[in-house]
């Protein structure tokens, strides 16, 4: 059965995505209803699967040679990646009947959506590390092809090959890792090398532990390599909700969590997640408050939250990391779905550009505050409790300076979320009328993530549960939910956080008499606007790439006299390498 | 004396293609005849081909003498035979309609067999003199078809810049023959890697036979004639250059270096130190390019790179998994390239040849091409994936098999070299992934909006290819029975 589930899970949105490119762009209604039908069908597929973890295997086919042997392995925490693939996908592409309706190249958007929803789902599920890197890179390119689904928007085009190949440098670690294991343990297989990391020497074990740091980093646009996610967000707004938010952006956290009981022995490395966690936090939320740009802005914001997640992994809170990425990935869906219900009402980007729009778009103003109560973390919403719990588990086992600086985010991400809210639901109007208040299947897929937002917290349990049986490396206690509740409630940690949050909505509101310290901090704001100069060093190594590419062509020149000299030059500096004795 | 059944699969085509010529030549309809009669020579080829490969598995190597002449029959022949076999039958089918316009065209055919069965016969051969006359023979039938539009001054001089370039490096591999004979008296590779010992004379001979058969392989800075001669070549002609040609060379290289396997170490290093060059070289000049032809060229410099690091691993390590990897690199490399080439070469002929201008093929020019020529621009995105080693493709397969060849040495400067190599896999998508942006636009170019209809027929080589790379790069073993032996063969040249 758990063989059958694994299939569906995986093959159903592929088989989807064929049929939907088979069925041809003549025939819209029928493409929308096939990506459908097939994502909600694997979205239940994966549901189903939550019964049947399992520690051990459930499916392997031998590859030969050098490509070992393929399996699969539904533990939880592959398992939540691929429930969390399967449904928020389900409800994006039910979001895009609306969102891409008209579009006359329907079909490659569907088809490179699911193949994307059944690559996740298959990360997660692996347990081979050469198949976990093909979905790896499969989810890359799909994330590229769909950042730069508007071909003739040259802006699309940059942002897509940009995303693709800082994710895929970031691959090379993976890459590099799997290939190493292997050569040790003799094998692909996670759970051998989580079993035998034993035969690897410590120093190997210290470059894996960093390449694979290096991966996440990229995947999950940490600082620095972050600066393609601010970028993507050329992407139809259903992908970045999918992809930039909720699932591929994730792949990271998963990495360092799955790894976590090998590589914590590993001097420094626990640190350096713990760092660059908290700097992504920091940073990410400092970035959004001045972003004037929704969807960089949300952006932004998926960097803070994923800084938390890493943050957690640091500490050695590996479920608090898991929690907090289920409850993210709904809310900061939901967040991004409400934009795409925005964006194309106003017309712009812009949320200097909207205001007012608690009047005329009531129902999208609902669902985005629900969002917002959610990632600020106010009680009763999923981010409460999975942001709490990470916060408490800082609070006992982080440094006091990484543990402020987190909360320092806590007060920032209240701050930001509420100029957010305030720019595009309050004030004056500024741009044009919207056109509407959320369609109709654009409400079906915000109505289900708000549900989500009030529900799934209450889940922790299950999932705790399911972690401690099926994650044999992984030291993670069984607690019920309701204890677990309680124990939030009652940790200093939560009253602490609950009262910088109060600061950083009181701050919002308090800003005109505030305006002068805004005044003095405006050099700041402006070196944060330009990114912090990470997109300089991006744009000074395309640069040196190009100026090199166009030296060399000086070398081409066309002339057969330089061509036959440099066949005898390289023979002379051979030969003379030769008799110098090498 | 009986040839044994084998050395049909050289014989056939030498045979045929004068026929080819002559039946061309006869009908009213030159191209039609000769291309039919060409398909008809390799399908007997093939026939031979299925029969060898039987052979080796059943017998193992076999050799035999003609006169002076020594055959061998091991992986090696096999593997340039099917990469030979596999993208000239495509290339056959596709030049119908493409050369279809064109005077010429029984010579065409004629010469496109016959250049099958000389790079066959090099993969066959099992002594000095006769690998060079068989190298010889392949370039003298490749300047033909290289300068075949010989109306046109730029096809003119590629063809002159090839035909120059490679007999300089024909010289240095006579040089170096002289070399080895002077020191071991025989021309035999079998005797020669037997009795060869350390000695400054036979280490010059070496570098001869890397940098004389190195032009071809368009090592850098070898490799200058590459890019003219690809972007003048008909299309089907610059995908039989960067798909067998190159890895001919290549196969020559290997075959004259494994003998002098036992004189340095030295040759390891070198191959790999080239590969390293290559591939940054190839990089960096593909990035500017405007013109999709010389693209592709600048990208082959790319994988010889990758395939010398791969055998390169194999001679330093008698690492059998290198050089099986480099192998099936070279391989995919002709399926990738071939079908790079073929599907470009569909566009061109959709947009310029079919009316008659023969003016290169631009990136602007195939914007929005995808909603016209659906098929050739899903087959070149699939082709350009693959080169660009994104999984489930062929491209993949082959690169990881190379890569873990140099991680299992746990030598630190190979993994090194293998890190490079993934990092440049990555660089090369920031000049596959925009081509496919544009052919993918919703705004055609003028050009795409002006061009014929692409005919069916030439359509089936393009998605059968596209079908292969699909299926390697899913089930990579379904080409073990090739690349296996392939690697066996050349350790065992190398005296493992």
């Amino acid at each position: 059965m758990a063989t059958l589930l694994v299939l569906l899970t995986i093959g159903l949105p592929w088989i989807g995505a064929l049929f939907v490119l088979l069925t041809g762009d003549e025939h819209p209604k029928l493409q929308h209803a096939i990506a459908s039908i097939f994502s909600v069908a694997a979205g239940i597929s994966a549901i189903v699967l939550l019964w049947f973890t399992s520690d051990q295997s459930v499916l392997s086919i031998p590859m030969g040679s050098v490509f070992g042997v393929f399996t699969f392995l539904p533990d939880a925490l592959g398992v939540l990646l691929a429930v969390i693939a399967n449904t928020v996908g389900s409800l994006a592409v039910i979001f895009s009947i609306d969102y891409m309706r008209g579009n006359e190249q329907l079909g490659r958007y569907y088809a490179l959506v699911m193949f994307f929803i059944g690559a996740m789902a298959g990360l997660g599920i692996s347990g081979s590390l050469l198949l976990m890197f093909l979905f790896w890179e499969i989810t890359a390119f799909c994330s590229y092809a769909l950042i730069s689904f508007h071909n003739d928007d040259p802006k699309a085009v940059a942002a897509g090959i940009k995303a693709l190949i800082i994710t895929q440098l970031g691959g090379i670690g993976l890459l590099v890792g799997a290939l190493i294991i292997n050569s040790y343990v003799g094998s692909y297989q996670i759970s051998a090398f989580l079993a035998e990391v034993e035969v690897v020497p410590f120093n190997v074990l210290t470059l894996l532990a960093f390449c694979f740091l290096a991966a996440a980093i990229a995947k999950s646009a940490q600082v620095p390599l972050h600066t393609w996610l601010p970028d993507a967000m050329e992407a139809p707004t259903p992908v970045s909700a999918l992809i930039h938010a909720a699932t591929m952006v994730n792949a990271g956290v998963y990495l360092v969590a799955r790894f976590f009981p090998v590589f914590e022995v590993v001097p420094g490395w626990t640190t350096s997640v713990l760092v660059v966690g908290m700097l992504s936090a920091l940073l990410g939320a400092l970035m959004a408050l001045v972003a004037a740009d929704l969807k960089r802005a949300l952006a932004y914001s998926t960097i803070s939250q994923l800084g938390y997640m890493f943050f957690a992994v640091g500490v050695g809170a590996v479920f608090a990391s898991q929690f907090h990425l289920l409850s993210h990935a709904i809310f900061k869906a939901l967040l991004f779905l409400c934009a795409g219900a925005v964006i194309p009402a106003v017309g712009s980007r812009d949320m200097r550009q909207m205001g007012g729009l608690r009047k005329t778009m009531p129902f999208v103003y609902t669902v985005f505050v629900i969002g917002s109560l959610a990632l600020i973390g106010l009680p009763v919403a999923n981010g409460f409790f999975s942001k709490e719990l990470i916060l408490e588990e800082g609070f006992m086992h982080a440094p006091m300076w990484a543990y402020i600086g987190m909360l320092m985010g806590v007060g920032l991400t209240a701050l930001y979320v509420s100029r957010m809210v305030f720019m595009v639901f309050y004030g004056e109007r500024k741009g044009k009328k919207p056109i509407h208040d959320g369609l109709f299947w654009m409400r079906v897929s915000l109505v289900a993530l708000s549900f989500g937002v009030f529900t799934t917290w209450l889940l922790a349990g299950v999932l705790n549960d399911l972690m401690a049986q099926t994650l044999p490396f992984h030291d993670v206690h069984a607690i019920g939910t309701f204890k677990l509740v309680k124990e939030i409630a009652l940790a200093p940690a939560t009253w602490i956080s609950l009262a910088v949050i109060a600061l950083g909505i009181g701050i919002w509101i308090l800003r005109k008499s505030l305006a002068g310290i805004k005044d003095s901090l405006r050099p700041v704001a402006r070196l944060f606007e330009n990114g912090l100069g990470f997109e300089h060093l991006n744009q000074g190594i395309i640069n040196v790439t190009k100026n090199l590419s166009a030296v060399l062509h000086l070398t081409q020149t066309g002339q057969l006299n330089w061509n036959i000299l440099g066949i005898v030059g390289m023979l002379s500096v051979l030969l003379a390498l030769l008799f110098i004795g090498v | 004396m009986t040839l044994p059944v084998w050395a049909w699969i050289i014989v056939l085509p030498l045979i045929t293609s004068p026929l080819v010529y002559f039946i061309g030549h006869l009908g009213k309809a030159r191209g039609i005849f000769a291309q039919r009669t060409a398909l008809l020579a390799l399908a007997a080829t093939w026939v031979a081909f299925v029969l060898a490969t039987q052979d080796l598995q059943l017998n193992g190597i076999s050799k035999h003498i003609v006169g002076s002449i020594a055959l061998k029959l091991d992986g090696l022949s096999l593997l340039l035979a099917m990469i030979a076999l596999m993208l000239g039958s495509f290339v056959v089918v596709f030049s119908g309609h493409y050369m279809a316009h064109d005077d010429g065209q029984e010579k065409y055919y004629a010469m496109l067999v016959a250049m099958i069965g000389v790079m066959i016969g090099l993969g066959c051969t099992n002594d000095l003199f006769n690998l060079w006359i068989w190298f010889e023979a392949m370039a003298v039938t490749s300047y033909l078809l290289v300068a075949f539009y010989k109306e046109l001054p730029t096809s003119l001089e590629a063809g002159i810049k090839y035909l120059v370039q490679s007999a300089a490096g024909s010289v240095l591999v006579l040089l170096a023959i002289g070399l080895v004979v002077l020191e071991t008296g025989t021309l035999n590779l079998d005797l020669i890697r037997q009795t060869a010992q350390s000695s400054p004379a036979l280490s010059a001979a070496g570098i001869l036979f890397v940098i004389g058969f190195g032009v071809k392989t368009a090592l850098v800075p070898l490799h200058t004639w590459l890019p003219d001669a690809h972007s003048q070549a008909p299309s089907g002609i610059s995908a039989m250059l960067s798909g067998v040609v190159i890895e001919a060379g290549l196969i020559a290289m290997l075959r004259s270096l494994s003998a002098l396997s036992g004189v340095t170490t030295f040759w390891g290093p070198l191959l790999m130190g080239f590969g390293i060059l290559n591939m940054v070289v190839g990089n960096l000049m593909a990035l500017g390019q405007t013109q999709v032809k010389r693209m592709l060229a600048y990208s082959s410099l790319v994988h010889v790179g990758y395939m010398l690091v791969g055998v390169g691993i194999a001679f330093s390590m008698s690492d059998v998994i290198g050089a099986q990897g480099g192998l099936f690199h070279m391989f995919t490399h002709g399926l990738m390239k071939g079908l790079a080439f073929l599907a470009a070469g569909a566009m061109l002929y959709s947009l310029h040849i079919s009316m008659g201008d023969h003016r290169p093929l631009l990136f602007d020019d195939l914007a929005g091409a995808a909603k016209q020529y659906p098929w050739a621009a899903l087959t070149l995105s699939i082709a350009l994936f693959s080169l660009a080693g994104l999984p489930p493709l062929a491209g993949f397969m082959s690169k990881w098999q190379i890569f873990v060849a140099g991680v299992n040495t746990h030598n630190g400067w190979i993994i090194a070299v293998v890190a490079f190599a993934a990092l440049n896999s990555v660089f090369s998508l920031a000049y596959y992934a925009p081509l496919v942006n544009a052919v993918y636009r919703c705004e055609p170019s003028v050009i795409v909006l002006s061009g014929k209809q692409l005919p069916a027929v030439m359509k089936l080589p393009l998605v059968l290819m596209a079908l292969g790379i699909i299926a390697i790069g899913i089930w990579p073993s379904i080409m073990n029975w090739l690349t296996e032996p392939a690697g066996i063969a050349l350790l065992a040249s190398l005296g493992g």
